[in-house]
């Protein structure tokens, strides 16, 4: 029980620091200024407005949130180590995992309250250009569907925000955490692309032959691109609410695993 | 003088600090270098124990090992009985790093709430017990003011009050009176003597001889790893000189020795 509170209070106080940064502001005002030129960018195009305008919006949330992870995320997980404010935490009855965790969930609340406001955001400007041009709405459009691709996006996030606590566990450097959690966020985004042109195309160029690597490459790094679904919510596609639950166990599961791997590191790491 | 020797002789039968052949060093092979070398201190319960060493001596790297943030070599580590890696005591400790850092945008009311809330603390006892530290460290006024705005001394004081939070029977201080001016020095040695009327077991490293001298009943000096005293102030300064003196000339001694 107390562990769980442990984790409770880290994470909120976590959540509050990131809360208080005026980094956190600037960013969200910047991607509310983004997600408002939805309304200027939306007018270049002459066809499929309502789809651009789902797709930027979508996009602005997402951009948004991979610069949070890895600027503000990896800042307060940075300062704990390089600040020494780590020995203020551990000196008390607190474990790695525990510590590990809370910081997560922080960065996970702040994330989330990121992604509500710009979630919101974006969807007023999507609701201006769609009524302003009532013709271009796609015809199975449903705000119901936007919701889950915001829900995916927050996933994909929460991953990637795992993958980045992992490389802070075992980095000598949090710039080396940073350039980890950057690569692995491109090859989690690319993976799914790369394995369908290995397994289905005999002409894969230098990665022939290489099926079974890049099949085993593709369980380790995270597929972010499944949790992509600006396309479905642009285009009013079916989106079905199993493959969602599937895709929220995943991220959550995944991200589960990777606190854990990062908590056996971090414990071989000497706090100098 | 006398009595209070006796004193000390019958509390070290139960040790509440025990290192014991306490090794550590940092890198490996040509590059490594041996922070602590095969070191033994006992501390009982209700001593002041001051940790003496010119900067790189170990002082740190003994802290730190001692609060489980190092994995020593070899050696043990023992604090009120409990094997340090293994059992869990840091409830009834309290720390103090070298150089306090806090998170910038929590108050200092919010910062000791969430150590106290991490030591187990009750809401009834936090409410009880922050307002009187926040008053008995002079910070009541900047309660409730982010913490990233404090001066150095101020971090300090809240360093400080972050240690008692939960009423620890251990204190260990990392330097406690680095950075600080005439007149916070002075608050926190009338701390440090206050703790010491309450009975609590003090360990300090500090480069402040004349801090070392005012409040420890025992001392331990360290260079370059290696533990070259340890045991009764006043038996350290049995030849009739003070304390500046006698350290530096056992210090300049062991480095002569070392070169030879």
């Amino acid at each position: 029980m107390q562990a769980l509170r442990n984790i409770w209070f880290l994470a909120l106080a976590t959540c509050t620091e990131g809360v208080r940064h005026r980094a956190l502001w600037a960013i969200v005002c910047l991607a509310v200024l983004l997600t408002m030129a939805n309304l200027g960018v939306t007018t270049l195009y002459s066809w499929d407005l309502g789809k651009v305008s789902v797709e930027f919006g979508l996009s602005a949330v997402a951009f948004t949130g991979l610069l949070l992870v890895f600027f503000l995320g990896m800042k307060i997980l940075a300062d704990d180590l390089e600040r020494s404010r780590i020995f203020m935490l551990l000196s008390r009855p607190v474990s790695i995992w525990q510590y590990l965790t809370g910081k997560f969930l922080g960065l996970a609340m702040i994330l989330l309250l990121a992604t509500i406001i710009l979630g919101i955001s974006s969807a007023l400007s999507m609701q201006y250009v769609l009524w302003q041009y009532p013709i271009y709405v796609p015809p199975n459009f449903s705000w119901l569907t936007y919701l889950m691709a915001i829900v995916c996006q927050y996933m994909s996030l929460v991953v990637v925000l795992a993958v980045s606590v992992l490389c802070f566990s075992f980095a000598s450097q949090p710039f080396v955490a940073l350039l980890l959690a950057v690569s692995s966020y491109l090859v989690g985004q690319n993976m799914e692309l790369l394995r369908r042109v290995v397994v289905e195309n005999p002409y894969a160029g230098a990665l022939t032959g290489q099926k079974n690597l890049v099949i085993a490459l593709s369980w380790l790094f995270p597929n972010l691109s499944l949790f992509d679904k600006k396309y479905v919510a642009a285009y009013g596609m079916a989106f079905s609410s199993q493959e969602f639950l599937l895709l929220c166990l995943y991220g959550i599961s995944y991200s589960a695993l990777l606190i854990f791997l990062a908590t056996l590191l971090f414990k071989r790491k000497e706090l100098a | 003088m006398f009595k209070r020797m006796n004193m000390t002789h019958d509390k070290s039968t139960s040790p509440i600090i025990e290192i014991s052949r306490l090794t550590k060093g940092f890198g490996t092979g040509r590059r490594k270098n041996q922070a602590v070398d095969n070191i033994s201190i006992t501390i009982a319960r209700g001593e002041v124990f001051g940790f003496l060493g010119p900067n790189g001596a170990g002082k740190s790297t003994t802290i730190k090992l001692l609060l489980g943030f190092l994995k020593p070599d070899s050696g043990s580590l023992g604090i009120l009985g409990k094997i340090v890696g293994q059992d869990e005591f840091r409830h009834r400790i309290g720390y103090l790093s070298e150089f306090p850092f806090f998170y910038d945008h929590l108050t200092a009311r919010e910062t000791l709430r969430l150590s106290g809330r991490l030591s187990g603390m009750s809401k009834q006892a936090m409410n009880q017990r922050i307002p009187m530290l926040l008053e008995r460290m002079n910070l009541a006024n900047a309660a409730d003011r982010r913490v990233g705005g404090f001066s150095k001394g101020m971090k300090q004081r809240l360093g400080m009050a972050n240690a008692l939070v939960h009423d620890p029977e251990v204190l260990i201080f990392d330097e406690p009176m680095s950075g600080l001016d005439p007149v916070g020095r002075h608050q926190i040695k009338k701390l440090i003597a206050e703790l010491k009327q309450e009975g609590k077991t003090i360990f300090f490293s500090s480069h402040i001889l004349s801090d070392i001298e005012a409040l420890c009943d025992r001392i331990g000096i360290i260079n370059k790893g290696v533990l070259l005293y340890s045991g009764g102030l006043e038996e350290f300064l049995a030849a009739g000189v003070g304390l500046e003196e006698r350290f530096v000339s056992l210090i300049e001694e062991d480095n002569r020795a070392s070169v030879a």
